[in-house]
This record gives structure tokens, C-alpha cells and sequence, in this order.
């Protein structure tokens, strides 16, 4: 397994998670679609330090930070998800543009 | 004693903030208030003066300066003091009499007005203001004196503001002091920048040390002098005065003996070790002075409304002791100005008494008042007399030392000699005039009703006219700590007592006799017709009767030039600084919004289309870069 081959998994993780941010109307399916992209720069970060600086942990030590980050992350999401589906009886996106100039 | 000084200004001013803060709930006699403080600065006074001859060593120079810090800014140290000197002690002396007098005075003559207790709270400031003016030991203090004196006489010659001639009155007589303010401001400013400091005693002891150069202390005097003679109403600035006519008669009688007019005299007089330096300076002062003189003279020669002959012999007055000060001689100008402080006052409160016993303001109107208010008259011509400078009385003696003065001045002596002389012969036909036609011949039926006015007018009137009449005994040396006026005030070492020249007292005495004497043919016995007079000088009499268009001059020039130039730098702040200056960035911004606020369509996708895009772009630039 070459360098090339993990980045070439992470791009397209990378791609299908824009795809799902640009495309998908429903928001949890756009946090997921965020979620993906996030895991696709840390297959990078992984990837990048056991090929390139094998002796260090610092790409590991990101990606922990990342994750952790991402839960938290979630967590505000759903929660903001939840209060949008309260008031409007729906998570279409689209719908939520009270704030167009 | 002298340490308490300081009172003299202070009382007044507290009496005139009490008495605008409550205003709402004091009686109407709540005027006994300014009345009261004026009363306790004149006895004041009185300690002061005795205390500083108590001090004072004979013959000799004494100046008591007291002083305290104010402010410090960096090197620059702000004084806040006094300075008694004899030109203090006179102007105090005068003020205070003057202010008193026209207190009780108006008592009588304000009774019936609405707003007594302002006149009475603004008369108050307006002396305070004065007295502080002349107890100023810095040239800041000084001139922030000045400026008060300045907006007193602007609320009081605006008294009656309801009306619009007083109220234009008060505005003309404001900004034309303004201008020559400026002047005053720029020379204080040019001796702080030249010597660090606005203590008279410190920019004193620079101009004898030659630490100036001589541009400098020429344009300091100038800016001064610009200063002095818009608030003594000299030519060009004279225009104000005879106007300032507008306000209550007590007013006049205070702005005209003691107050504001004088302001710049004093200011001379007191920066005089500048004109002493300054041939240039001196020059000008006399040329100004003689130039005024004559053209008021004229002009009151011609005026027909008793309080503007008054006025503009007070602008006579005033150049005369300017051509004093110019000559070189404080003592003689300092002189006039006290006696002529007291005639002046006597005259205007005789005005008073007759414009309030018989509503007349025109003398033609009047005629054989003596009849019914002897005292008046009796006041009124000891003033005219004393005025017009004839033996005893005493503007005789003072006008005596500003025509000797003027003699043995170093510039020009006998052309300003002659101009005092032929000045001196006006001021006696004038002041003859008046009298004459007011008080002599035969009563008109229209003022059979007069009557003579009240005692707390009738007193400090004749107080004045005594003061007037005997003051000049203060020319000779009764004691031997006083020595006489030219031992008292004086400038550098030039003290000297009273002499008199017999030529010169009996040319101007035979002057001032002919001049009454005229008057007296023209208007008692009638046997000079002035019409014939007249109709043979028309051009002549009509240029001086429109008061030789000087004020429609000012007021081309403000309608063409200034009105003109004000319009083009208003373009210029309404379309440049305005419209483009400060319009223009807002109104871009606003249109510039108007213009993206489609961007934010509110979509989330089309946002994360963005940062995609966004993120794209910097990744190529990123890679064209490389």
C-alpha cells in the first residue's frame, strides 16, 4: 500500500462529502455529509505521518483532536437540527433562509 | 489687606450668580444684593489704597503683585494673580465710584422695568469683570476679563432685546469688538510664543532685557492696539459706540465713564513699556487717535439725539487720551480717562434724568428744562463744562495735560498739538451746544408736564458732578506720600509733578471760552443763525450728518466682499466637503449593498457552493504560484 492509495481514498471521501453538503437537502444528511469531509482529512493526517515521519505520533495526536472536536460538533448540530424541526416541522434546509440579505 | 484684593472683582461676580440662580425667588429688591457687594468693594477700595501707600516708598515705583499657580502644562506655568499698580488703583477707584453711583442711580430710573433684577445681575458682572480686567497680572487673565467685559456690554446694550434696533445694537457692538480682539489674542499669543510666558512682570522684564527683537515687540503693540481701539471705539472700529445707544441710559452712563470703553485705554496704557519701544506703534496710536478725535468732534457737532452727541464726545475723549498715550505721557492720559470717567458719568445721568422727567431724546425737542428740573441742570452744565475744559472744573486740567503732552511729544509734536487745540475748541462748542439748547431759552409747551426726577437719582449725579468739578485738585501734591497725579501714575521715570504752561492753558483756555461762547450766540440769544451756517457747507454738513458713510462702507463691503466669499466657502463645504467629503463614503456604502445583497440568498447550499468554489480558487492561484 502506497501513499497514493490512501490519498486517493480520502479525496474521494473528500468529494462524496461535498457532493452530500451541495446536494442533500435534509440537514442531518448534511451533517453526515460534513462528517465524511472531517474524516477525510484525517485519513490525510494519519496517512501523511506513518508514511512521511514514521517516529512521531503528531498526525495521530491531530486526528484525536479532530474527532473529538467533530463530537462536539454533532452534538451542537443535532441540538440545533432539533430546535429547526420544532419550529418549522422540518430539516429541510432550503427552507431555514430567514436570514437572505 | 492688599492680599484680599482679590475681593474687589469676586464680590460683584458672586453677587450676580446668586442672584441668576435665584432669580426665581428673590423679590423684585433682590437688586440689593448687587447694589450691596459694589458697596462693599468701593469701601473695599479704600483699604486697598491706603495699604498700598502704606507700602509704597516716595517718590517711586510700587507694583504689588500676588500671585498663584493655575496650571501647569509641560514648561508653560499658568498664573492666576493680581497686580496693584497706580494705573490699578485709579481704574479700581473709578470703577467701583462709577458702578455704585449708577446702582442707585438705576434704582430710580430702572423701577418700572420688567427684568430689574437682570439689569442689576449683569451690571454686576459687567463692573466685575472690569475690575478684574484691571487687577490682571497675566495677559491671559487679562483677556479673559476682556471678553466678559465684552459679553456684558452685549446683554446689556441688548437689554431691551424685544426691540430689534437694540438688539442689532448689541450684535454690531459685539462683532466690531471681536474683530479687534482677535488682534489682542494674536499679539497675546506672539508674546507667549516669543517669551514662554503671559505674567506681565516676566514679558516686562524680556522687552527691557532686549530679549525681543524689535518686529516683535512693533507687532505685539499693533495686535494690541488693534485690541484697544475696539474696545475705545476708535476709528475704524468707532462705529459701534454712538449705536450701543440702544440700551437703558444707566448702561451708557457705565459703558461711556468707567467700563469697556476705557477697557482700551487701560490696555494701552498698561502695556505701555511696549508703545514706549515701539516708535511705529506710538506713531499709529497718534495717527488714529487725531484721526478719531476730529471726526467725532465733527460728528458730534451735527448729532441732534443728546445720548449720541454724548457718545461721540466720548469717542473725542477717548482719542485724546490715546493721543496722550501716544505722546508718550500715561500720567496725562490716566488723568483724563478718571476725569473724564466722572463728567461723563454726570452727563449721562443728566441725559437720563431728561429723556425720564420728559421723554424727549432730541434736543431740539428740549429747551428751558432748567425750569423744571433745576438740579439737572445744574449737574448737566458743571459736567459740560468740565468737559469742554474750562478753568476750575476739572476736564480743564486734564485736558491741559493730554494738550502739553501732545506738545512735547517726541513724534510730530506740533501737527498733534494743533489737532489737540482745534479738538479742545470742539469739545467746548459742543458740549455748549447741548447745554445750551437743552436746559437755556424758552420752555416748550410739549414738555410743560416735565418734572424733576427722584433723589436716588438725583444723588449719585451730583456726587459725580462734584467728583468732576474738584478732580482736578488730584493734579497737585496736597500730601507727601502723594505728590500729585504725575508723581502717582507714571510711566518708567518720567514722574513730574502738575506744571502749567501758561501759553498753552490760556490758548486752550481762550479755546473753550470762544467755544462756549459760540454756542451761547447760536443757541441762547440766537444771534448766529446756524441754518446760514450751514446752507454755505451742505456737502460738508451732510457728509459728517451720515457720519462720513463709514457705516455704509462696513456694510458694502459686508454685502459684496464678505457676503461673496462666505457664499463660495459654503459651496465649497456644502458640494466638497459635504456632499463628497462626508456623503460619499456613506451613500457608497449603501449602494454597494443594495448591490450584493443578492449574494445572500440565504440557501444553505449555494453558501457551501461558495466556500467550495472560494476554496478552489486559492488552491489554483496557490498552484499557479508555484
Amino acid at each position: 500500500m502506497e501513499l497514493y492509495h490512501v490519498e486517493l481514498l480520502s479525496a474521494a471521501l473528500f468529494a462524496i462529502g461535498v457532493y452530500g453538503v451541495l446536494a442533500r437537502r435534509n440537514a442531518v444528511m448534511v451533517l453526515m455529509a460534513v462528517e465524511l469531509m472531517l474524516n477525510a482529512a484525517t485519513i490525510n493526517a494519519v496517512a501523511y505521518a506513518a508514511f512521511l515521519d514514521p517516529g512521531r505520533l503528531v498526525g495521530q495526536v491531530i486526528t484525536v483532536f479532530i474527532i473529538t472536536v467533530a463530537a462536539a460538533e454533532v452534538g451542537l448540530a443535532m441540538a440545533i437540527i432539533l430546535r429547526l424541526y420544532r419550529v418549522r416541522a422540518t430539516a429541510n434546509v432550503d427552507e431555514a433562509d430567514e436570514m437572505k440579505g | 489687606m492688599m492680599e484680599w484684593a482679590w475681593l474687589i472683582p469676586s464680590l460683584p461676580a458672586i453677587a450676580f450668580a446668586l442672584m441668576v440662580v435665584l432669580r426665581r425667588w428673590l423679590p423684585n429688591w433682590g437688586a440689593i444684593l448687587a447694589t450691596g457687594s459694589m458697596a462693599v468693594s468701593f469701601a473695599l477700595f479704600f483699604f486697598v489704597f491706603a495699604d498700598w501707600f502704606g507700602e509704597k516708598s516716595f517718590p517711586g515705583d510700587y507694583t504689588f503683585i500676588y500671585s498663584i499657580d493655575w496650571l501647569r502644562a509641560g514648561d508653560a506655568v499658568l498664573t492666576w494673580g493680581m497686580w496693584i499698580d497706580p494705573i490699578t488703583l485709579t481704574m479700581l477707584g473709578l470703577v467701583t465710584a462709577a458702578a455704585l453711583g449708577i446702582q442707585v442711580y438705576s434704582w430710580g430710573y430702572m423701577a418700572h422695568e420688567p427684568r430689574f433684577t437682570w439689569f442689576f445681575a449683569v451690571h454686576s458682572l459687567f463692573a466685575a469683570s472690569m475690575l478684574a480686567l484691571v487687577m490682571a497680572d497675566n495677559l491671559l487673565l487679562l483677556y479673559i476679563a476682556w471678553e466678559l467685559v465684552g459679553i456684558c456690554s452685549y446683554l446689556l446694550i441688548g437689554f431691551f432685546y424685544d426691540r430689534r434696533s437694540a438688539a442689532e445694537a448689541a450684535k454690531k457692538a459685539f462683532i466690531t469688538t471681536r474683530v479687534g480682539d482677535v488682534g489682542l489674542l494674536i499679539g497675546i499669543l506672539l508674546l507667549f510664543v516669543e517669551t514662554g510666558t503671559f505674567e506681565l512682570s516676566a514679558i516686562f522684564a524680556a522687552l527691557a532685557n532686549g530679549e525681543l527683537s524689535e518686529g516683535v515687540v512693533t507687532g505685539a503693540a499693533l495686535l494690541m492696539l488693534m485690541g484697544a481701539i475696539g474696545k475705545s471705539a476708535q476709528f475704524p472700529f468707532h462705529v459701534w459706540l454712538p449705536d450701543a445707544m440702544e440700551g437703558p441710559t444707566p448702561v451708557s452712563a457705565l459703558v461711556h465713564s468707567a467700563t469697556m470703553v476705557v477697557a482700551g485705554v487701560f490696555l494701552v496704557a498698561r502695556v505701555f513699556p511696549f508703545f514706549e519701544a515701539s516708535d511705529t506703534a506710538s506713531l499709529v496710536l497718534l495717527c488714529l487717535g487725531a484721526v478719531t478725535a476730529l471726526g467725532a468732534a465733527a460728528m458730534a457737532l451735527v448729532m441732534t439725539d443728546i445720548k449720541r452727541v454724548l457718545a461721540y464726545s466720548t469717542l473725542t475723549d477717548l482719542a485724546f487720551m490715546m493721543l496722550a498715550l501716544g505722546a508718550g505721557s500715561v500720567t496725562a492720559g490716566m488723568f483724563h480717562l478718571l476725569l473724564h470717567g466722572f463728567a461723563k458719568a454726570t452727563l449721562f445721568l443728566g441725559a437720563g434724568s431728561i429723556s425720564h422727567g420728559s421723554e424727549q431724546t432730541d434736543i431740539r425737542q428740549m429747551g428751558g428744562l432748567r425750569r423744571r428740573m433745576p438740579l439737572t441742570a445744574l449737574a448737566f452744565g458743571i459736567g459740560a463744562l468740565s468737559l469742554g475744559g474750562l478753568p476750575p472744573f476739572g476736564g480743564f486740567f486734564s485736558k491741559d495735560e493730554v494738550t502739553l503732552a501732545v506738545f512735547h511729544g517726541q513724534q510730530f509734536g506740533w501737527v498733534f498739538f494743533i489737532v489737540a487745540l482745534t479738538v479742545g475748541f470742539m469739545k467746548a462748542l459742543y458740549m455748549g451746544r447741548v447745554f445750551f439748547s437743552a436746559f437755556l431759552g424758552k420752555l416748550k409747551p410739549e414738555n410743560e408736564h416735565a418734572h424733576e426726577s427722584g433723589p436716588s437719582m438725583l444723588a449719585p449725579m451730583l456726587v459725580f458732578t462734584t467728583l468732576g468739578a474738584v478732580g482736578g485738585l488730584l493734579a497737585f501734591g496736597w500730601t507727601d506720600g502723594y505728590g500729585g497725579f504725575g508723581y502717582f501714575v507714571f510711566a518708567g521715570d518720567h514722574q513730574e509733578g502738575f506744571h502749567l504752561n501758561w501759553g498753552i492753558a490760556g490758548a486752550s483756555t481762550v479755546l473753550a471760552v470762544a467755544g462756549f461762547g459760540i454756542a451761547w450766540l447760536a443757541y441762547v440769544t440766537g444771534s448766529l443763525r446756524t441754518e446760514g451756517i450751514i446752507a454755505r457747507v451742505r456737502p460738508v454738513h451732510t457728509l459728517v450728518a451720515n457720519k462720513f458713510y463709514v457705516d455704509e462702507v462696513y456694510q458694502w463691503t459686508i454685502d459684496t466682499v464678505v457676503l461673496t466669499l462666505g457664499n463660495a466657502i459654503a459651496w465649497v463645504d456644502r458640494a466638497l466637503v459635504n456632499d463628497v467629503g462626508v456623503n460619499g463614503p456613506g451613500s457608497a456604502t449603501s449602494w454597494s449593498g443594495s448591490k450584493l445583497r443578492v449574494v445572500q440568498s440565504g440557501k444553505l447550499y449555494s453558501y457551501a457552493l461558495g466556500m467550495v468554489l472560494g476554496f478552489l480558487a486559492l488552491a489554483v492561484a496557490w498552484w499557479v504560484a508555484q
